[in-house]
């Protein structure tokens, strides 16, 4: 079954970098802007992951990712950081808030994959059936 | 093991530079320690005691000791040098890993015509901002290496969008370090104007370094400027 992967990032080029880095596989790319649109789509598509920036407008990643754990529906969304910050307090401030990894910017798509095959299965895409 | 150690292991991400010690003891002890601790402080990266010489020396040719120098351009410069350096460390991650490009160091280089320019400020404890120059004809290389080959639109159209996601990616991680370092602050959004002259407007009691570099033979500059950090 496909899976659904949200990415919350203010920076379009950064959702274009995580959807093309996803193209091979079996998984729908949804994207969020800022914070709260970010908590608005995770509510209506549930997806099975979430990557959260932090420096955003309107929520910052912390304040976003407080609100999916107090939030019932999506609480339990596993959660990973992709973000430039990774000072100590940020990290600290993250991990109580229980993300399941934490990818510092710049990265690479291979770390994206690497980390989400240990949280979700992830199949290759199936092959697009044949035109009559 | 500290919490911040714990915690870098526990995702596999990379301890912060050297520097971030350097820059911490310097701004810690800004305002008590004598010329020659600062001097021991910042011996111990050559790269950084190279620049404060140049700096003392005025490129000139002149013998000059790492001690004199320090006495001569004083704690304010030795602080930017310091942090040019962290800076200069998050603009080649971020070009090896995200363009797969090695930048080779510059001594000095002529802007190239029309530039992308980028800016980003920093306030708190640390204040200053951050300029990253790109020569609009580096779109053709530098778009594609970030984004791939499939573009939504010309390269020349998404330079700016790239050159602000850069600046945003190297801010984030320079920022990071002034925080470790104790220089807690705040982080702007990046601006991002194509234009063909640059002036950085320094202003009065601010310090002033630009950095040149070269990828794919163009001239690309850092420019960093700094307030004297709060004591």
């Amino acid at each position: 079954m496909s899976k659904k992967i949200l990415t919350v990032d203010d920076s379009k080029m950064v959702r274009m970098i995580v959807t093309s880095t996803f193209l091979p596989f079996d998984c729908v790319i949804v994207g969020a802007a800022d914070g709260a649109e970010g908590v608005e789509v995770a509510l209506k598509e549930k997806p099975d992951l979430i990557f959260l920036d932090i420096t955003m407008p309107v929520l910052n990643g912390i304040e976003t990712l407080a609100k999916i754990r107090a939030t019932p529906e999506i609480a339990a969304i596993p959660v990973v950081m992709l973000t430039a910050e990774s000072d100590g307090q940020r990290l600290g401030m993250a991990d109580q808030l229980k993300v399941s990894g934490y990818i510092a910017k710049p990265f690479k798509g291979e770390q994206l994959i690497a980390l989400t095959k240990k949280i979700i299965p992830l199949a290759p895409k199936p092959p697009e059936p044949k035109k009559p | 093991m500290s919490t911040a150690d714990t915690l870098l292991k526990k995702y596999q991400l990379a301890a912060p530079p050297d520097n971030v010690l350097r820059l911490g003891k310097l701004v810690q002890g800004a305002f008590d320690t004598n010329a020659h601790e600062i001097a021991t402080i910042i011996k111990a990266d050559p790269a950084i005691a190279d620049r404060v010489i140049k700096i003392a020396t005025r490129g000139r040719d002149i013998d000059m000791d790492i001690d004199s120098a320090v006495v001569r351009i004083g704690v304010h410069q030795i602080t930017l040098v310091v942090m040019s350096e962290l800076l200069m460390h998050a603009v080649n991650k971020t070009f090896s890993t995200m363009l797969r490009l090695n930048l080779e160091a510059q001594e000095m280089l002529n802007p190239y015509g029309d530039q992308v320019v980028g800016c980003i400020h920093f306030k708190g404890k640390a204040t200053g901002r951050v300029f990253l120059r790109i020569p609009c004809k580096a779109a053709d290389w530098m778009v594609p290496r970030f984004l791939g080959k499939d573009l939504p639109m010309k390269p020349a159209e998404l330079l700016p969008d790239v050159v602000g996601e850069v600046l945003n990616i190297v801010g984030g991680n320079f920022k990071s370090n002034l925080v470790d370092a104790g220089l807690s602050c705040s982080l702007s959004v990046p601006q991002v104007e194509t234009k063909t002259g640059f002036a950085a407007g320094v202003e009065d009691g601010e310090v002033h370094l630009s950095i040149p570099f070269a990828a794919e033979g163009m001239g690309l500059f850092l420019d960093l400027i700094i307030s004297p950090v709060a004591g």
